[in-house]
């Protein structure tokens, strides 16, 4: 795409989530999503392939049609409290059908179908804004809904998501795909905690973010996109081998690694609200997630997986992609666990 | 009539948008598209503001809609589906005009109705009440204050109509 052009449909991706995360006017909310929109579709279809046209079709068509939802209920609330502000007491009804608009935007299950087929039809660099920055904006706006949210409904589509993320993502060898169930299945743990603690949403969300951006920023140092291509990774970048091993853990949620930290939280809190069986349930499914997660990390890191004897010997090449702030990106997914008590500044 | 006119307008921009939503050619589908602008304005000029009204008419009708005609006589296909030329797309307006008529008689017939609202019959269709605006037109006072207060929302509004120009000719350039 054209330089300048490019730059200012960047901006405009930009300005359209930072509207909507601080704005107190319902109006300039759904100014911001419809913004963010409009401009992100020229993103996604950077390569002009119908793959990628399909995918830019299909997550404009569930992205309008729940702004759409959104402002019908903005309009409604409207009706009944007279106003226009945002924090202030939600209708019930208005509450729910809120809630299952941004959950339409998030890619909550039952509404996560669009997901993984629009992931999968893009290039890597439009998948990895698709699914960290576009996570951004209806989050917020969850955020400060999130004292009127019915539980009833947030709890069943934070599990079904879970569930749904971990049980989609074991039949599949493109990592797109990969990426989007394990993006659904964190959704789920995002939105569990969102009734109780929504300070516990943000520090999943942050560090979810920043350990997709590593996976997406070296699957695309690698050029890879599926598993097969991800397991020659040895030859290609040995270092990048051991990498994906420690991000693919720390993704997973095991303990020395970062990736624990909101898992730890997030039980922690909803053990705390008296909810048993829900966080149970949660870390049960999230091990089909680590499944997964293992499996890439065994055929990539562990295994010398089968290939010909001609793929083993491959010319070295200095890496020409700009990979900004990598390193930083790798040390803040994998060792932030020690900085853990530094949580305590929020009581 | 008269004073169920909102009601009546209401029920026929429902039925414009039906014909279109039934998917004919886009040339038929402008023209149920232009009815519904048009009957759009006339619910806007019923709660009295005169000059959205006329803005409707002018800016959508008279530039984007045009814009849009233009555009669909470019990519004009030789044989165009109408409305009775192709059973799905007379299926889907029968469909959408018989809820739009049955959703009308059930307003009418009921004295109450709750669906997502309470409104009472016709009734709240009828009559209005926002309350007293003294003596200045509350449309006017909008419009003054969305270039005087508003000036934010002006720049983002004109932003985001740039970016859907700048949008529409990356995505359709293809190469």
């Amino acid at each position: 795409m054209n330089p300048p052009i490019f730059i200012i449909i960047m901006l405009t991706v930009i300005s359209g989530t930072m509207i909507v995360v601080t704005t107190s006017h319902w109006l300039l909310v759904w100014i911001g999503f419809e913004m963010n929109l409009l401009a992100i579709i020229p993103i996604l279809m950077k390569k002009y392939n119908p793959r990628a046209m399909e995918a830019a079709t299909k997550y404009f068509l569930t992205q309008a049609a729940a702004s759409m939802i959104l402002m019908m209920w903005i309009i409604i609330n409207l009706l009944h409290s007279g106003q226009w502000t945002v924090l202030k007491d939600l209708n019930p009804m208005a509450s729910i059908m809120m809630t299952t608009a941004l959950a339409m935007k998030l890619g909550l299950a039952p509404f996560h179908f669009w997901v993984p087929e629009v992931t999968q039809g893009i290039s890597m660099s439009s998948g990895l804004i698709l699914l960290t920055w576009q996570k951004i904006a209806p989050l917020s706006i969850l955020y400060q809904i999130s004292s009127t949210i019915n539980p009833n409904l947030i709890l069943t589509m934070s599990i079904l998501s879970v569930m749904i993320g971990g049980w989609g993502g074991l039949n599949q060898t493109q990592l797109r795909k990969i990426m989007a169930y394990s993006s659904i299945a964190h959704m789920g743990w995002m939105t569990a905690i969102m009734m109780y603690s929504p300070t516990m949403m943000i520090l999943n969300l942050t560090i979810y973010i920043i350990m997709t951006l590593t996976t997406f920023m070296l699957f695309m140092h690698n050029s890879t996109t599926t598993t097969a291509s991800l397991s020659q990774t040895w030859n290609k970048t040995p270092l990048i081998t051991s990498l994906i091993l420690v991000l693919m853990m720390s993704l997973g949620g095991l303990p020395p690694l970062s990736g624990f930290i909101p898992k730890w939280m997030i039980i922690q809190e909803l053990t705390k609200n008296e909810l048993i069986m829900m966080p149970t349930l949660l870390a049960m499914t999230a091990l089909l997630n680590l499944y997964f997660y293992m499996r890439l990390t065994y055929t990539t890191a562990l295994t010398m997986f089968p290939s010909n004897n001609s793929m083993k010997m491959k010319w070295r090449f200095e890496c020409t992609k700009k990979m900004t702030f990598l390193p930083p990106l790798v040390v803040m997914s994998t060792m932030l666990l020690p900085l853990a008590p530094m949580l305590s500044i929020l009581d | 009539m008269m004073t169920y006119i909102v009601f009546i307008l209401s029920t026929v921009f429902v039925v414009s948008f039906v014909s279109f939503s039934s998917k004919p050619s886009p040339i038929y589908g402008g023209f149920g598209f232009l009815v519904a602008g048009g009957i759009g304005c006339g619910i806007v000029l019923n709660f009295g503001g005169s000059f959205l009204g006329l803005m409707v008419f002018l800016i959508y009708l008279g530039g984007m809609l045009v814009v849009f005609g233009y555009t669909t006589a470019m990519a004009t296909e030789p044989y165009p589906e109408a409305w009775t030329s192709n059973k799905a797309v007379l299926a889907m307006f029968i469909t959408g005009v018989l809820a739009e008529l049955l959703t009308a008689c059930y307003i009418l017939k009921e004295d109450e109705v709750e669906v997502v609202f309470k409104f009472n019959g016709a009734g709240d269709w009828v009559i209005y009440d926002t309350g007293d605006s003294g003596f200045f037109s509350e449309e006017a006072m909008g419009i003054a204050a969305l270039y005087s207060y508003g000036t934010w929302l002006v720049v983002v509004t004109g932003w985001s109509l740039l970016i859907g120009v700048l949008v529409i000719m990356e995505v359709t350039r293809g190469n």
